[in-house]
């Protein structure tokens, strides 16, 4: 991770879970700060300018939604959320409202680094693994920018207008789930409820054409119920 | 929801409309033809009675009875279609017609209301099973995972490598057994949470299944699924994180107690305005007394012995019932001709979307 270790805020009322988040991330060559409310959070947020956030949304003192919307009207640091299972809608409103990824409870050891690195990946490069000659690679997918054309193996994948742009846009943000709502809005400019079907629609055909079956999406993640997720490199195998 | 509030008003409204226009014409029949005016308020009393049973609140049948009273005074009492409250025989007819329909009125509400009270016992009693067949299972990976972090730190210089490891590992594994488990009944009470059903918002079938085989492989890593889904593209409207619960769970009850299983399948397919998923094993088969209470998550209480670990095929079958009938459709189990068990569920295809 280089010489200059990042700087990680956990901000997690429960001491235990802190103090196991804090035992992975340092053994793993992180600097952990930790703050067990928001209002704490908020003070070594501005304090220590941290490169990462892993906040928790259930926090007794504030709401995390109004966390995050507080560090976005200064700040672009990235932002993991930690959520329960059952609140899909949670997840969805605090990506839609600048968090940049989120982590499932309970989660195991190979999550929680997988999604910090891809994180600070991402918010390093801005434009996931963009490769100098305006190509994007991930596994045996390649997409050339400049041609406009997606390469599977090296065969070109004929894709049509929009299937092109969703899958380019997914590509650009790498890494990070996009809400259904994001794409449609990137995509089709507005966000009625009928786009959420032509979305869907446009995916079906993309895995099609990618040759993904269920179970076995290599290129683009479908996280249920939120939205969908590019693969990187560098991700495979991480998680089990 | 809001359709049904508003269809639920305006069947208030015209049902006592109706009802009372009938009796009114019945009482004028009545005094046509039979010449008799003792029966009428008897008849509007029904009425009234009947309006209090098939509407909802005090609010109509107490109106009702109102319109009752006038009705009577006007048309059936001397003098005849003229309003008239001076004659004292009047008044205290339209009394004592006021007071008997008000009380049916209330009565009745009241006797809804008792049914409700009894049906949500019910429900209570059911969620109450539930909870005491979960903290029977919950004691047993608890047990293990106290126990051995006990050990772990008790005896931490004596334990060799290897030991701590394996102490470890079933710690890790129990926890994990614990998680579905929790998942399970946070399932539930997502639906028991408000009286409403489940909110549905359309998903692929496709990435429903995706997701189904990804977090299921996590789990167990080494067992194969086949798959059999429809080639076009599918949309049913459902609450995806409790189906794909349902459909884990029946994934996983037939890992857990299919014994000599050697394959394992997931199909879905279109008939009618209905998807059906089926997941089949082909292993030993459900026995005709486990059959019985297969879901009501009841039976493994009863019959096992205490200390086998973590079969809660009734409580992960339990969850499924719940969930599928919140979702307004039909759970069941059989036995395969050729061997194994089949567990089938079936989603409306099509419904009147709602907006988020």
């Amino acid at each position: 991770m280089g010489s200059n270790k990042y700087k990680i805020l956990v901000v997690e009322d429960e001491s235990n879970i802190r103090s196991f988040m804090r035992t992975i991330l340092e053994t793993s060559g992180y600097q952990v700060l930790t703050s067990g409310s928001c209002t704490q959070g908020r003070l070594v947020f501005s304090s220590h300018c941290p490169d990462l956030i892993i906040l928790d949304l259930g926090l007794p003192d504030m709401d995390g939604l109004e966390f995050i919307r507080s560090a976005r009207e200064t700040s672009e640091v990235p932002i993991i959320v930690l959520s329960a299972r059952t609140s899909e809608r949670d997840k969805v409103e605090a990506l839609d409202m600048g968090a940049n990824d989120y982590i499932t409870k309970p989660f195991g050891t190979d999550e929680l680094l997988a999604r910090v690195r891809a994180t600070l990946r991402n918010s390093r490069h801005g434009m996931g693994s963009t490769l100098p000659g305006g190509k994007f690679l991930s596994g045996d997918m390649e997409i050339d920018y400049d041609k406009r054309r997606v390469y599977i193996g090296g065969n070109e994948i004929r894709l049509t207008q929009t299937e092109y742009n969703i899958v380019t846009f997914l590509s650009e943000h790498s890494g990070k789930v996009l809400t259904y709502s994001t794409i449609i809005h990137a995509i089709w400019g507005d966000a009625d409820t009928g786009s959420v079907k032509k979305l869907q629609v446009n995916m079906a055909n993309i895995r099609k054409k990618f040759g993904s079956k269920p179970g076995q999406c290599q290129y683009i993640l479908n996280e249920l119920g939120v939205g969908y997720r590019m693969q990187e490199e560098n991700e495979r195998g991480d998680e089990t | 929801m809001d359709m049904r509030t508003v269809r639920h008003a305006l069947r208030d409204m015209l049902l006592p409309a109706g009802i009372l226009a009938v009796s009114f014409l019945l009482s004028l029949a009545i005094q046509s033809w039979l010449h008799t005016q003792t029966l009428i308020p008897a008849i509007f009393v029904l009425a009234v009675f009947l309006i209090s049973l098939a509407t909802q609140g005090y609010l109509p049948g107490i109106f009702s009875s109102l319109v009752s009273v006038l009705a009577v005074n006007y048309a059936f009492t001397f003098p005849y279609f003229k309003f008239n409250f001076t004659i004292p025989e009047n008044l205290v007819s339209a009394v004592i017609m006021l007071i008997v329909t008000i009380l049916a009125s209330m009565l009745t509400t009241k006797m809804r209301r008792q049914e409700k009270a009894k049906a949500e016992s019910e429900k209570e009693k059911m969620r109450a099973n539930l909870l005491r067949a979960v903290s029977h299972d919950l004691r047993t990976p608890l047990t293990t995972i106290y126990g051995s972090s006990s050990a772990m730190i008790d005896h931490y210089d004596r334990l060799s490598k290897e030991q701590q490891l394996k102490l470890l590992r079933e710690m890790r594994e129990d926890s994990e057994w614990l998680i579905r488990m929790v998942e399970n009944l946070l399932s539930v009470t997502r639906i028991n949470e408000d009286d409403i059903a489940v909110i549905k918002t359309p998903v692929a079938l496709e990435e429903l299944i995706d997701a189904v085989l990804v977090k299921f492989r996590k789990t167990y890593p080494h067992q194969e699924i086949r798959v059999e889904i429809p080639d076009e593209f599918v949309v049913i409207p459902m609450d995806a994180i409790l189906i794909e619960q349902v459909i884990i769970n029946l994934l996983e009850n037939a890992v857990q107690h299919a014994r000599g299983m050697s394959e394992l399948s997931v199909r879905v397919y279109l008939k009618g305005r209905k998807a059906f998923f089926e997941v089949a094993d082909d292993g030993c088969g459900i026995s005709s007394d486990q059959m019985e209470n297969l879901f009501s998550g009841y039976q493994e209480q009863k019959k096992r012995p205490a200390d086998s670990g973590k079969h809660n095929m009734g409580i992960g079958l339990s969850v499924c019932a719940t969930i599928v009938k919140a979702h307004g459709g039909r759970i069941s189990a059989e036995n395969r001709r050729s061997g194994g068990a089949l567990f089938r569920f079936s989603l409306e295809t099509e419904e009147a979307e709602h907006g988020e």
